[in-house]
This record gives structure tokens, C-alpha cells and sequence, in this order.
């Protein structure tokens, strides 16, 4: 197999490119709560990562930044420990069948030979990017758009959990920390499905996520922790079975790290102090760009693949296309949240105040006491 | 004074068995029903709040305000009732309110089949349907108590006594209750008189401070404590905060108010506070950096009852322990001679007011369920402190209790739960921080060297010849060197971002 992979040849530049794509992902990751992986794996495969390693060196970053973060996840009760076993078993499924179709495109595609040899599985990685995340950016535009109007913001919808519930499909597991009751069944579906993207683009929380708020009826605190436990186990997995093959890159996890676990910080900290709205908005267009960024890089693909004829050095300009959206989008998204960050840190080191009004029954006096 | 709570589902005699009690006593009584109607004319829509609580696991900020509300008229309403005298109120989960307070908490149940033909009379419906409704309702008024109070409904530790109607009438029921409320355990004592006042004080200011138009909307905490009231609200509340001692001028019973900015809010646990501690100063830096309020409970272990009262033997001991509260024999606190002892905890507030931290003060008596008890509805912390504890015990006593103390707490609080020990090293950065960052740091720059320097060899054994030759080895490799190079260097990222007060 080691003949048919190219790894990327890692100068200065290429290498503080990949530590910003970590930073600017971290920062997205703490953020928004997902793994990032919708900024990174693109954008290395925009410096020219084949789209397989990208996957496989971005899983394995998620695997050590998961085992950071579900401490504190776990420390503050938010893990069902016994959903995520439930989830992780079916998920392993779902990496499984990810993993046998990227490595089976990997080996067929193109002409097997230079770009093109990998061609086949990233045109599979980006059509399966494109067509979830426009799928989950929509519907969090249309919520954002929703309140927007000044419709009662009533949380998430219940409605898909209810009707499972009632559906009653024997067995029913309780998990006790999400205080919820779920069908084995939906919970296979569930786990295989985010097993499979976790595989397939390294966004298994994308799925997850929600699959656990608007299916299973888990409290969304819980469902997050849940998620990065459990990104814990299928991160490891996946990091396991494509280092199997042959496919991780351990130098571009390691610069992903070098930026990633700053901007993760920065982008929790941000959550502390942005309200849920803007997260939300700024979320969904950042991810909607990033679908843009995709789908630009496809025609190249395509030719590759032999499906659409155009000049070769056409390429360069579609990459150029991709690459100039993702960056502008995450680049984007992350001076918006940098620039809250930075402003709510400064407010911050001024908040001390208390207001002492003191009422005896037939006095009253009123002290300010303000430190500053 | 007897306060009498029963707590059952629909159908289940409730109201046959507080009619029978209040025919026996004389007590007054409050029902459920009365409540809800009386909420209703002040334009809370329960209704709503129970169905998107039932429904859903939402938690948008309009929800949260509304069972803010809920609460604390409810609360205000029972209270209201309870100072004046005796009380029996009757509901689904009235024994889950006015903790604190001494009161005798009663489960109810009767058989199946007399609450069907119960419900299908007062519905109209045929059994089988009613059977169906109340399996319905009986789920879903479970769902409502434990998103309302964050406990089961049925949970056998939550009540004094639990009468079933299938084997008991409802005449001796109720000569079983006024016998066991005549109990000492269930008369009025001065800490529940003063827990009683001080929740009722807190559930008016609430309710004025949610209803006003001037403060509405706000994300107001408030809390009460010998009738000073702290309120904490955040930093985009500001505007709203010049209002609050308006709001609250003609409060009946305030002493003080402290109105604290506050962007989360710190809960420290502990026997004794001392302002000129450590300790003290270690809280205090932290809730500066994190711009959070500091509450403070002092926790007073039930060992610790002064001489005079009655004993209690060894803390195995099963019965009521009554909290030591400061009793200054009717002495109010501006007289000179009316020093009291409280711990430390109203010079601990003064401080904390002083630095514009303050987010008031409570003492409880007891051990974990207790702190629960008090901050279970309320539990948004960003972090809970449990202090020195149990300081009548040698120190390896004391480092054992306090350490199980603190994971009892972790257990059952979504909160992280941590002992002062491991305040500083979590939170604080000192000189051990300092070099824990500096050999961190410097094991990552070494770990990095080493493979950049030699990318070629590492990337041979991960998918060369070698990879091709052993292929289990990558995997090994990764499994053992990935968790570590994040361990290490989200290690470094954390201390130094701790370092310039970013955590």
C-alpha cells in the first residue's frame, strides 16, 4: 500500500498553514462544540494532503484532544457513560464500513498515479461533506432566522423523540444520566450513521449531536459530553484502523495540535460569552462556506476521474477557489469570535462591583461600594 | 407549629385525606388547585410551562424565567402561609419545598384500580381510557417534578412517612399524621423558623424583581439570609441593576440588599470562614478572574451542636439534627453586647462586598443531602468549593471526610465539584504551576524536535517498508504517542492560558 501514498512534503510554510487551520478549527471547535474537523480536513487537502490522510491524521488529532476535553465534560456530569458504550458499539460499525469504502476508493480511483490516484475517494469525501453539512447548516440558519422574526425560541424539538417513544420498539434501554428512554434499535441507527461520518469526513458529532438532542430526547449539555466521550473511544478506533493502512500522518496531527488546543480555549471561553443566537448564525455560515469551499474543489475531481474534460491547469484555479473560500470563511468566523473574546475578556477584568443598600426601619441608606 | 405536606398522584386521596386532617386539627389548608388558580389571575401561565417541561428538554432562557417564576410564587405562597401557623398543603410535590424547614413530608398512593374508577368519574371517561389517561399523566407529572426539582416524585428518601390507602382508611391516616406531626422532630425550631423566613424573604424579592417592568427580563439571582438579600445579576444586566433596590424598597422584612455584577457565580462550602486566610484570598483571586460572585455556605457538621442542646450521641445516630445556628436571644445584631458567633460567615459577606464579589451567605446543618437540598433547583455554578470541614477531627479524618464530602456532591450536582486542596493547582497559578509549565513545555519542544528532525524514518514506520514488513506497530505507535503529545502540550496551552487569565 505505502506505494500508492504521497505524503505532503512539510516546509515552513505548508507547516504554519496546517498549525492556522488547527488554531482557526479549535476555535470553531470550542465554539460551536464539534470537532472541527469540517475546517481542517478540507483546508489540508487544499495545501495538497491527500484527502484519506487528511481524514485519518484529523481522526487522530480528535482522538487526543477528546481524551482532554471529556475530562472536564465528565467532571461537570455531563457524560452518559453507558449511552455512549450503547453508541460506541454500533459506531464502530459505521467506522468500518467508512473505512473500507475510503480505502477501497483510495485504491481504485483515478489513474494510480499522482493526484489522481486518490481522486475517486475525494470526490466520495467531499459529495458526503457537502450534502451534511448543507443539510445542518440550513436548518440552523432557518432556527437563527426563526427567532430572528420573534418566534419563541422553545429550545429544541421534541417531536422525532416522541414519535420513537411511542413507537415503543422492544428492547427500550434507560439511560440514567440523560434521563431518557431509547430503543435499541434507533440507538443502532443512530451509532452506525454517526460512526460512518466520524469515518468517512471526521465529523461524527455533526450527527451525533443532534441525533442524540432530536432522536434519543438527551438533554443537549449531556448530549455534548456524551459526543466527546464517545469521540474518545471512536476517535481511537479510527486513528487504530487507518494507521493499520498506513494512512495517518503523524506530523500534520501534531501541528494541528500546536493551533487546535490554543483556539479550542479560546472558542470555549467564547461560548461563556456570546449569546446562543450569534453562535448559531455565525456557526451556520461559517459551515455553509465551507460547503461552498468543497463543492468548488469538485469539478477537479471529476476530471480526474475522467467523468468531465477541461485543461489540467484548470485544477489550480478550482484549488485556488476552494482554498480562498475555506480560509475566508474560517479566518471569518474566527476574528468574529476572537474579537468577543478579546472584547469579553476586558470587560471582564473590570466586573466588580456590589451595590450596598442598607434599609433599617426607619432609615435608609444607600452605599455604593465599587472596586475597580 | 405544624407544617403537614401531601404529595401524591391524581386520584390518589390527597384531598379526602387533607380534608379528614384539617376536620381533626383545625389547620387551615392549601391545595395545589387553589394555587394554580391563583397564579393564573397574576397571569403565570403554568399550563405552558408545564407542557413545554413535559414535552421537551428545553432550555431556552424564556423557559428558565418562567420556572423561575413558578417557583417562586409558589414558594411565596406556601410561605405566606406557614409563618402565620399551622398548614396543610396538598400537591405532587410539596415535600420537595421549603427544604430546611421542619416540616412532615407524606407520600400517598392508593390502589390502581380505585384511582381508575376515581378518574373516569371525574372525567367522564370509561376505564379503560382512564386507565390510559393516568398511566399518561402519572408519567408525565414525573417528567414535570424532575425538571421542576431535580429529584423523583417517588423517591422514598425524600418523605418522613408514605401511607397507602389500600391498606389504611383514610380516617386513621389522618389520626396517624396529627400524631406524628405532634412529634418534637416536627415542631418549629429557630433554625427552621429563620430557614422558613429566609426562603419566603428570597421567593417575594424574586417575585417582585421577575414581575417588575423595570427588572423584568433580567437574569437575576437572588438569595436571602437574616433579611439581607443578595441579588448577583450579569454583566449585560447592568442597566437593569440601579433599579433593583427600587424594586425591592418596600420589602417587609429586608434589612440590606447587595447587588452583585456577576458573569457566573462560585459556591464555597465550609465550617468556618476566616477572611484573612489563604483560602480566602485563593477564592477571592479566582472569582476576580472569572468576574463570578462567591456564596458562601457554611456547612455546620451536626457533631458540632453547642452544649445545652440536646445530644445526640455519635453521628451514626438516626433522628433530626438540629442546625447550631447563631441564636442571639433576641438581642438584635447592632447592640454591642450582641456578639454572635456565625462562623466567621458576616464578616466573610463584608469582605467579599468590599471586593464587589459578593453573592451572599447561608448556613445549613447536616452533610451532603443538606447542601443538595439547598442549591439542587439553583445549581448553576461554575464551581463549588468544598472548604475545611469537619474540623473537630484529626487531619487525616478530615482530608478523608472532606474528599468523600466533595464526591458525594460531584455525584449528584452538575457542577464540578472541587476540595480547596486542589484550588490551587487547578485553578490558580503559582510557583508550582510555573514549573510544571516549564518542564511541560519543555518536553513538547523535545517530543516536536525529534520528529521533524527525522520525518523520513517516522514516516517509513508508519507506512513504508517497516509499516508493510510489522503493520501492528503504526497503530501501537499512535495509541501510545498521540494521547501523550496532547496530554503534554494541552497541558502547556491550559497553564499558559491560566497564566494571562484565560480559563
Amino acid at each position: 500500500m505505502h506505494t500508492l501514498i504521497t505524503y505532503v512534503d512539510i516546509n515552513l510554510a505548508v507547516a504554519l498553514q496546517v498549525v492556522l487551520l488547527g488554531f482557526i478549527g479549535g476555535i470553531l471547535s470550542g465554539f460551536i462544540g464539534s470537532g472541527g474537523a469540517f475546517f481542517m480536513t478540507p483546508g489540508m487537502m487544499n495545501l495538497g494532503v491527500d484527502g484519506v490522510i487528511a481524514v485519518a491524521s484529523n481522526i487522530t488529532h480528535k482522538f487526543g484532544k477528546a481524551m482532554v476535553g471529556s475530562r472536564k465534560h465528565a467532571a461537570a456530569g455531563n457524560v452518559d457513560k453507558k449511552l455512549a458504550a450503547f453508541m460506541l458499539v454500533t459506531a464502530i460499525g459505521g467506522i468500518q464500513i467508512a473505512v473500507a469504502i475510503n480505502s477501497y476508493l483510495f485504491k481504485g480511483g483515478g489513474d494510480s498515479h499522482g493526484p489522481g490516484s486518490s481522486a475517486g475517494a475525494n470526490l466520495y469525501i467531499s459529495l458526503v461533506f457537502a450534502t451534511i453539512l448543507s443539510v445542518v447548516a440550513i436548518s440552523m440558519l432557518r432556527d437563527v432566522l426563526k427567532s430572528g422574526k420573534g418566534e419563541e425560541d422553545s429550545g429544541p424539538s421534541m417531536k422525532i423523540a416522541e414519535f420513537f417513544s411511542r413507537l415503543n420498539l422492544p428492547p427500550v434501554i434507560h439511560f440514567g444520566v440523560a434521563d431518557t428512554k431509547v430503543s435499541l434499535w434507533v440507538l443502532m441507527a443512530g451509532g452506525i450513521a454517526t460512526g460512518y461520518l466520524a469515518g468517512t469526513i471526521g465529523v461524527g458529532g455533526f450527527i451525533g449531536v443532534p441525533a442524540m438532542i432530536y432522536v434519543f430526547g438527551v438533554p443537549t449539555a449531556v448530549a455534548a459530553g456524551t459526543e466527546l466521550f464517545l469521540a474518545l473511544f471512536m476517535g481511537a478506533y479510527g486513528a487504530i484502523s487507518y494507521a493499520y493502512h498506513g494512512f495517518v500522518d503523524i506530523r500534520l496531527t501534531m501541528l494541528l495540535y500546536l493551533g487546535s488546543l490554543i483556539g479550542i480555549h479560546l472558542g470555549v471561553y467564547g461560548v461563556k460569552v456570546v449569546n446562543e443566537k450569534y453562535i448559531r448564525a455565525v456557526t451556520s455560515v461559517i459551515i455553509l462556506l465551507c460547503v461552498v469551499s468543497r463543492v468548488i474543489a469538485i469539478p477537479a475531481y471529476l476530471r480526474q476521474l475522467g467523468f468531465v474534460s477541461f485543461p489540467a491547469e484548470y485544477d489550480q484555479w478550482f484549488n485556488f477557489g476552494s482554498k480562498f473560500f475555506l480560509f475566508a470563511s474560517g479566518i471569518a468566523g474566527a476574528l468574529l469570535i476572537l474579537t468577543k473574546v478579546i472584547s469579553a475578556y476586558r470587560q471582564r477584568r473590570k466586573i466588580h462591583k456590589t451595590l450596598q443598600v442598607s434599609r433599617e426601619s426607619d432609615v435608609e441608606l444607600a452605599v455604593l461600594k465599587e472596586a475597580v | 407549629m405544624a407544617l403537614v405536606m401531601i404529595s401524591s398522584l391524581y386520584q390518589a386521596g390527597r384531598e379526602d385525606l387533607t380534608q379528614e386532617l384539617a376536620r381533626k386539627t383545625g389547620w387551615p389548608t392549601f391545595s395545589r388547585e387553589e394555587l394554580l388558580e391563583m397564579a393564573h389571575q397574576e397571569g403565570i401561565r403554568i399550563g405552558r410551562l408545564e407542557m413545554s417541561m413535559i414535552k421537551g428538554t428545553s432550555q431556552s432562557e424564556k423557559l428558565a424565567r418562567e420556572k423561575k417564576l413558578y417557583l417562586a410564587f409558589i414558594t411565596a405562597e406556601l410561605g405566606r402561609r406557614a409563618i402565620d401557623g399551622n398548614l396543610i398543603y396538598s400537591g405532587r410535590a410539596g415535600h420537595l419545598l421549603l427544604p430546611g424547614v421542619h416540616k412532615l413530608r407524606v407520600g400517598l398512593s392508593a390502589p390502581l384500580d380505585i384511582r381508575i374508577n376515581r378518574a373516569a368519574k371525574a372525567l367522564h371517561m370509561q376505564p379503560d381510557q382512564a386507565e390510559s389517561y393516568l398511566a399518561q399523566l402519572d408519567e408525565d407529572i414525573d417528567k414535570w417534578i424532575r425538571q421542576i426539582h431535580h429529584a423523583s416524585g417517588q423517591d422514598p428518601t425524600k418523605f418522613d412517612i408514605f401511607i397507602n390507602l389500600e391498606s389504611m382508611s383514610v380516617k386513621h391516616a389522618a389520626d396517624t399524621l396529627y400524631a406524628i406531626s405532634q412529634l418534637p422532630e416536627y415542631q418549629e425550631s429557630p433554625a427552621s423558623r429563620r430557614a422558613l423566613e429566609d426562603q419566603y424573604l428570597a421567593a417575594q424579592a424574586e417575585l417582585k424583581l421577575i414581575t417588575d417592568d423595570r427588572t423584568a427580563g433580567a437574569d437575576l439571582r437572588v438569595k436571602a439570609d437574616t433579611g439581607y438579600i443578595s441579588v448577583t445579576y450579569p454583566p449585560q444586566n447592568e442597566p437593569v441593576s440601579e433599579f433593583i433596590p427600587a424594586v425591592l424598597a418596600d420589602l417587609e422584612g429586608c434589612r440590606e440588599i447587595h447587588c452583585t455584577m456577576a458573569s457566573t457565580n462560585i459556591l464555597w462550602v465550609q465550617e468556618r470562614f476566616d477572611s484573612k486566610s489563604e483560602n480566602f484570598q485563593h477564592i477571592l483571586q479566582l472569582a476576580q478572574r472569572w468576574g463570578a460572585a462567591v456564596e458562601l455556605m457554611r456547612l455546620v457538621t451536626p457533631e458540632d451542636v453547642p452544649e445545652g442542646s440536646e445530644p445526640l450521641g455519635t453521628e451514626y445516630d438516626f433522628g433530626r439534627r438540629e442546625c447550631p445556628l447563631p441564636d442571639t436571644g433576641g438581642v438584635e445584631d447592632d447592640d454591642p453586647l450582641g456578639v454572635i458567633d456565625d462562623g466567621g460567615l458576616s464578616s466573610a459577606i463584608e469582605v467579599l462586598i468590599d471586593q464587589g464579589r459578593c453573592g451572599g451567605g447561608i448556613s445549613v446543618c447536616g452533610g451532603y443531602d443538606k447542601i443538595l437540598e439547598q442549591v439542587q433547583g439553583d445549581a448553576n455554578y461554575a464551581l463549588v468549593v468544598v472548604g475545611e470541614m469537619f474540623l473537630s477531627k484529626g487531619k487525616s479524618t478530615r482530608t478523608r471526610r472532606t474528599r468523600e464530602l466533595a464526591m458525594n456532591i460531584r455525584d449528584r450536582l452538575k457542577a464540578p465539584v472541587i476540595t480547596i486542596d486542589e484550588l490551587e493547582s487547578k485553578f490558580l497559578f503559582g510557583k508550582r504551576q510555573a514549573i510544571n509549565l516549564a518542564g511541560y513545555g519543555l518536553l513538547v519542544v523535545v517530543l516536536y524536535f525529534l520528529v521533524f528532525q527525522n520525518q523520513e524514518q517516522i514516516l517509513n514506520f508508519l507506512s513504508g517498508p517497516t509499516h508493510e514488513k510489522v503493520k501492528w506497530l503504526a497503530p501501537l505507535l499512535i495509541f501510545a504517542f498521540v494521547p501523550i503529545v496532547a496530554y503534554l502540550y494541552g497541558t502547556v496551552t491550559g497553564l499558559a492560558l491560566k497564566l494571562i487569565d484565560i480559563d
